[in-house]
């Protein structure tokens, strides 16, 4: 054992600690964004630290520091049990680890994101040059006012060790890309974006993704259906229509109206103060309609390119797959060992970090609708009357994950089982479960795509963690849209 | 605390990596924070952490390279300096930069406490353990956080640049919670000793009793009565949608076509001000500039926008210090809306029926003209009754255009409250009374 990992550990076991366990994460990023024709950003990036936890009569502290010396670590571990003293001293005794935690942890091993190449051994010329052939692209059409394109390579090493016996190391690959077009004119301004929203489609995976999306090739495209959107119609308003939603879209929706309201923190009061709690509360489990039948939604830590797979969570526990919704039941909470232990059950690996000076949160792994059976083709000829909607715009949700409004870059009207005209400022709005429960229909897996979501923030202090939501268009009934003005 | 002296050498040093020819610039942040947490009435996490983040940038000509690192080493510095002009000498170039800022002497501003930046882990416990057993007493469960720290912020340059500044921070954040209402209050500045815990305590406690038993009020225009709360939330979007110069040059920005035209009330009048120790005071930006009081919005009419060195010398004026980050465009984080001269209370008192909002949640640009906005209201509101304060009603969600919305102001309150967020951006604003507020659904 490292024996900076050694010594963090057994100071706070000297110290009093019950239980501790230490991340070393080295970060290291690259960023390139080319905005109208310059590149504006060409960074490269590195973090490096580490993190104690520390239980103390069933109470918790956390140090961390980038100094990664056998001193620092020391003092690090020391300020941790001093901190899970302090909050022993509020909270009272009478808890203990083994209560708190649940089963002990002692995980081996090591894992690494399987890709083919490694991002950062691609000559910088030919990312750059990526990124400004897809921006002169979008150049060509006289209405875009704003261009921009953008890749994010990231490679973070993780080791994590607790006094349990855990020793797991990690090395995760990221990649992502994106383009972006702002269109202005007739009064109106008006954003597309590819592969989606939010700068960019981002996977645990090599040089291979980005180049994959072809982002030249699609940026020409994207610009023009920015300026066509300036000069079309707007979205009927407050109607209750069908809407077949996009798969990269609904992949925000499970998100915000699942992925959230399943954090068994939430339910249980722990995020009150900030992020919200949840209606699903533990007396639902097992025992409430969510969804349709139609609606089969999973927690899976393994998925390929997935921003939620890994080897191991920040507790040390494997990755692994949970039904989450089945049958439109909700059957499944993403659980930490505390948050766990205190329903009975074993956790399912969703504690996750977003740095070394961060403690781990319950968090989104790769939460993902199962595909159906229907093509996209079908389910459109099959819908008399209803909007198509593509490629989330805004989003809002309530604090217990129920009122929801969406807005998407675009809409396309459906008639008489044909997509007709297309639509701008498309919103719709509704009660989560009313919203799951009107779910028809589902596509198949030939439409199902996993879309990452880089930027879920929760916790105080702020944590940004890096998500992933696989899902296929499918069809919802009677929901209201056009809410704008 | 690393102290003035040993950054100013750590940068200078680093920077003789320049190569020649190229000039060079190191914006250096560094934060320790302890931030005690709260929920169910017990101390469920309660965490230590401490970064220094060197942001460097190198230019060459028309080109500029960046590289990013904390490991404050000599080698590890000095790898980025190297790292940033090898990018800076592979970027094509940008015909349009103007090269790194000419040196300018910072106004130095007090906003350091050395009891608030030295605070311990008993001392926020025991803040928390106060709020939590207020709450227990009237069977309510506390949630939230204090916090205390310190950052120091500097950027050194190979022409001249050496800004330095220290400033201390504190947060206190209460939600007071029973099965069907919360209430809600935050305090926080750079001095711990200017909050009051007790009264935030009992201010988000009050709520919740008086919120209990919720009724349905449906959808639609009701005036509203915003405590700073919402207000600094308005001030919040606003910013980050609109008032940097890079936004409105795109078109991407509420201000975008605004310029010059009375688009709010004349009550309204806001401007950012990183001098103000009533706010939380940051002297420069990150580039080294000396921070400019900017008037963003005059009695009713758009001024703005804030510029970094890019956009002002684009827009050929002069750079008013508001890069905030090492990257992305200028943004106003030090913003002051002007108070009015009523009572929070003559606010209510002037309203037959509308709606009293404590805060808004989860707000959301729908829209950029106009700033449409859709989110939620939290923790704490109330239907308005002749002049007064009566039922609670059920969460509402509103799609409201921000700039529609003070263009109705028609009064503000006459005291204002500093929202230091986790970010370090503060906002200093007043209670409003805005005559119509649009609300488009309800929650369960």
């Amino acid at each position: 054992m490292d024996p900076l990992i050694a010594t963090a550990l057994d100071t706070a076991r000297a110290r009093g600690a019950e239980y501790a366990d230490i991340r070393l994460v080295s970060n290291r990023e690259q960023r390139i964004v080319v905005r109208n024709g310059v590149v504006e950003t060409m960074t490269a990036d590195e973090s490096v630290g580490l993190g104690i936890r520390a239980v103390y009569q069933g109470a918790w502290g956390f140090a961390s520091t980038r100094e990664l010396t056998i001193a620092a670590a020391d003092l690090a571990a020391g300020q941790a049990v001093q901190i899970a003293r302090a909050s022993a001293s509020h909270n009272g005794s009478g808890q203990t680890a083994a209560r708190l935690l649940g089963s002990p942890v002692a995980s081996r091993g090591s894992y690494t994101t399987p890709i083919s190449i490694d991002p950062f051994t691609v000559p910088l010329d030919d990312k750059l040059s990526l990124l400004l052939e897809a921006d002169r692209e979008m150049a060509a059409v006289p209405q875009v006012t704003a261009r921009m394109a953008n890749v994010v390579f990231i490679r973070e090493e993780r080791t994590f060790a607790n006094t349990e016996g855990a020793l797991v190391t990690q090395t995760i690959y990221e990649a992502g890309g994106g383009v972006q077009a702002t269109a202005v004119g007739n009064g109106e301004t008006q954003r597309r974006s590819y592969p989606q929203s939010h700068g960019r489609q981002q996977g645990c995976a090599g040089w291979e993704y980005v180049v994959a999306m072809d982002l030249p090739g699609n940026a020409r495209r994207t610009a023009e259906e920015a300026a066509e959107l300036l000069t079309a119609d707007p979205c009927p308003s407050n109607i209750d229509t069908d809407l077949i939603i996009d798969s990269s879209q609904l992949a925000l929706q499970i998100h915000e109206s699942c992925g959230h309201a399943v954090e068994l923190d939430r339910a249980l009061g722990d995020e009150a103060a900030f992020a919200g709690t949840s209606f699903l509360t533990p007396d639902l489990l097992n025992d409430y309609r969510y969804g349709s039948e139609q609606v089969n939604i999973t927690a899976d830590s393994t998925s390929a390119t997935g921003l939620g797979t890994f080897g191991w969570d920040d507790e040390g526990l494997s990755a692994q797959a949970t039904d989450i919704i089945r049958g439109g039941q909700f059957v499944g909470y993403l659980m930490s060992r505390e948050s766990a232990t205190r329903l009975d059950l074993p956790s399912n690996g969703c504690m996750r970090a977003s740095s070394w000076n961060r403690i781990p949160l319950i968090r989104m792994t790769n939460v993902s609708l199962e595909p159906g059976e229907w093509t996209l083709d079908d389910l459109i000829a099959d819908t008399d009357d209803g909007i198509y909607l593509e490629t989330n715009r805004s989003w809002s949700i309530d604090d217990r994950r129920y009122n929801f409004q969406f807005g998407t870059e675009v809409g396309r009207e459906i008639k008489n089982g044909k997509l007709g005209r297309l639509l701008r400022n498309c919103t719709y709005t509704g009660i989560t479960p009313e919203f799951w429960r009107s779910c028809d229909a589902v596509c198949g897996p030939q439409h199902w795509q996993l879309w990452g979501t880089p930027r879920c923030g929760k916790g105080q202090p702020g944590q940004i963690a890096h998500t992933s939501h696989g899902a296929s268009p499918s069809r919802f009934r009677d929901v209201r849209v056009g809410v704008m003005r | 605390m690393l102290g003035r002296e040993r950054i100013r050498t750590l940068l200078r040093e680093a920077l003789r990596q320049c190569p020649a020819g190229a000039d060079g610039d190191i914006y250096l942040t560094a934060t320790e924070q302890a931030l005690t947490r709260f929920a169910n009435n017990r101390i469920h996490q309660n965490v230590a952490h401490q970064d220094a983040i060197a942001h460097v940038r190198v230019a060459v000509g028309k080109r500029q390279g960046r590289a990013v690192t904390n490991n404050l080493s000599e080698t590890g510095l000095a790898d980025a300096v190297r790292q940033a002009a090898e990018y800076a000498r592979l970027m094509p170039e940008d015909p349009e930069f103007p090269g790194l800022p000419e040196p300018a002497p910072a106004q130095s501003v007090a906003a350091y406490d050395g009891a608030t930046a030295d605070c311990d882990a008993d001392r926020r416990a025991a803040i928390a353990g106060m709020v939590c057993h207020k709450a227990a007493d009237l069977s309510l469960d506390a949630a939230g956080f204090c916090r205390t720290g310190a950052t120091e912020l500097a950027v050194v340059s190979t022409l001249g640049a050496d800004a330095y500044h220290a400033g201390s921070f504190s947060g206190l954040l209460i939600t007071a919670r029973s099965d069907d209402s919360a209430g809600w209050s935050k305090g926080g500045g750079w001095r711990m000793d200017a909050i009051d815990g007790e009264a935030l305590a009992d201010e988000a406690i009050g709520k919740a009793v008086r919120g209990r038993n919720p009724q349905d009020l449906d959808p639609g225009e009701y005036p509203v009565v915003l405590e700073n709360y919402a207000v600094d939330d308005m001030l919040e979007a606003l910013s980050f949608y609109g008032m940097g110069a890079q936004m409105v040059h795109d078109g991407r920005s509420w201000m975008s076509e605004l310029h010059g035209k009375p688009a709010m009330s004349p009550l309204v009048s806001i401007y950012d001000n990183g001098l103000d120790p009533d706010g939380w005071p940051v002297p420069f930006d990150a580039e080294g500039v000396p921070r400019q009081r900017v008037e963003i919005v005059a009695d009713g009419v758009v001024k703005g926008p804030v510029h970094n060195t890019y956009t002002a010398a684009r827009a050929g004026v002069g750079s008013t210090g508001h890069q905030r980050g090492a990257t992305g465009g200028p943004t106003a984080t030090n913003l002051f809306m002007r108070p009015g001269d009523r009572t929070t209370e003559d606010l209510i008192a002037s309203v037959d029926r509308g709606l009293y909002i404590t805060r808004f949640y989860y707000t959301r640009l729908s829209h950029n003209r106009g700033c449409v906005m859709t989110g939620m209201t939290r923790d704490g509101t109330f239907l308005i009754a002749d002049g007064e304060i009566t039922t609670p009603v059920k969460n509402l969600r509103f799609t409201q255009s921000y700039v529609e919305a003070l263009a109705g102001c028609q009064g503000l309150s006459d005291t204002a409250h500093l929202n230091l967020n986790e970010a370090g951006v503060a906002m200093h604003v007043p209670a409003a009374l805005l005559g119509s507020w649009r609300f488009t659904g309800q929650t369960v």
